[in-house]
């Protein structure tokens, strides 16, 4: 496993510990926003609380605010793989 | 500690120096801090990437954020039909995007303690509708509408978020604005006073104090309207 790999399956377990059903699996397609979204807004703004946390230890800063964070088909919120590779692109770009 | 916009004169000021007599820590926001002789720094709110400094350099500072008060703000007098457009968008950023950028990139540091306190300003004026003041006014009933929304989105976060509406204080919002003017406007209110800036600081008091937690998403008007 990469370490890029390793990092996106912490994500994914950030996001699978703010989940109320403990039984959901979170996958690169599980919805972040949308109908089918699988966090309410509170528990949006503690995952963004939880990466900003992530990427400091890990020495950059992880910015939430994108253009298209509320655009249902760029968003980086769309899905916890797209927002792993938000994270991994930040991360890459701002090292 | 507490986060003050423009912090280096007017009501911002009076605020500041308030809170410091109560023994609170500060940190003052202001595009000039040259006089400010509490910890500040330079923002101008209007600016995201000034914001986003302050976001950063605060961060770094390592402080427990308990409280914004979103102070900074500009006014013209003018009939809307004979506003300036740079005038009229200068009004708009600087009251209601910079009341916004502030609340989007300093609140995080608030409600990651999940307590705290917003404090935005209005002004009467969005109450009274008041004439020659329409530019200013459509600024002031954003910052409204954002606060009524916004305290929704905070109170998940146990973080209030309210809005203080004062009429005619003495401070250099007022430059330009004849007696005559102030009397009319004052003369609208349900307490028919010109009120001090010291009135709006206990207001401040009241919206930080834990006694006011049963309020979130309120405007409240100085003078009464």
């Amino acid at each position: 496993m990469t370490d890029s790999d390793k990092l996106k399956q912490k994500i994914y377990t950030t996001v699978a510990a703010l989940l109320e059903d403990d039984s959901k699996i979170v996958s690169d397609n599980t919805p972040l926003i949308g109908d089918d979204r699988a966090l309410d807004s509170m528990k949006l703004l503690e995952l963004c609380l939880a990466l900003e946390d992530m990427a400091t230890d890990l020495g950059f800063e992880f910015d939430w605010t994108s253009e298209n964070a509320m655009s249902k088909s760029r968003s980086m919120f769309r899905t916890a793989g797209a927002l792993a590779t938000e994270f991994l692109s930040q991360m890459t770009d701002k090292k | 500690m507490i986060i003050v916009t423009g912090a280096s004169k007017g009501l911002g000021r009076a605020i500041c120096e308030r809170l410091l007599s109560s023994r609170l820590e500060i940190f003052g926001l202001s595009r000039d801090v040259s006089n400010v002789p509490f910890e500040s720094m330079h923002c101008d709110v209007s600016s995201y990437h000034d914001v986003k400094n302050v976001a950063h350099a605060l961060k770094h500072k390592g402080k427990k954020i308990s409280g914004l008060i979103n102070a900074a703000g500009i006014a013209s007098m003018n009939l809307a039909v004979t506003t300036p457009p740079k005038v009229a968008e200068k009004i708009i950023t600087v009251n209601l995007l910079g009341t916004i950028y502030c609340c989007q990139l300093l609140s995080p540091m608030i409600f990651r303690h999940k307590a705290g306190s917003i404090i935005n300003f209005s002004s009467l004026g969005v109450a009274l509708g008041l004439k020659g003041e329409s530019i200013y006014v459509a600024s002031k009933a954003g910052v409204e509408g954002f606060t009524r929304a916004f305290a929704r989105e905070m109170a998940d976060f146990n973080v209030n978020v309210n809005c203080i509406a004062p009429g005619p204080i003495e401070t250099s919002l007022l430059k330009g604005v004849s007696q005559v003017q102030i009397s009319k406007v004052v003369a609208q209110q349900i307490l028919q006073k010109q009120f001090t800036p010291e009135a709006v600081c206990d207001l401040v008091e009241i919206l930080l104090a834990p006694k006011s937690k049963a309020l979130s998403g309120q405007v409240l008007h100085v003078g009464g309207v």
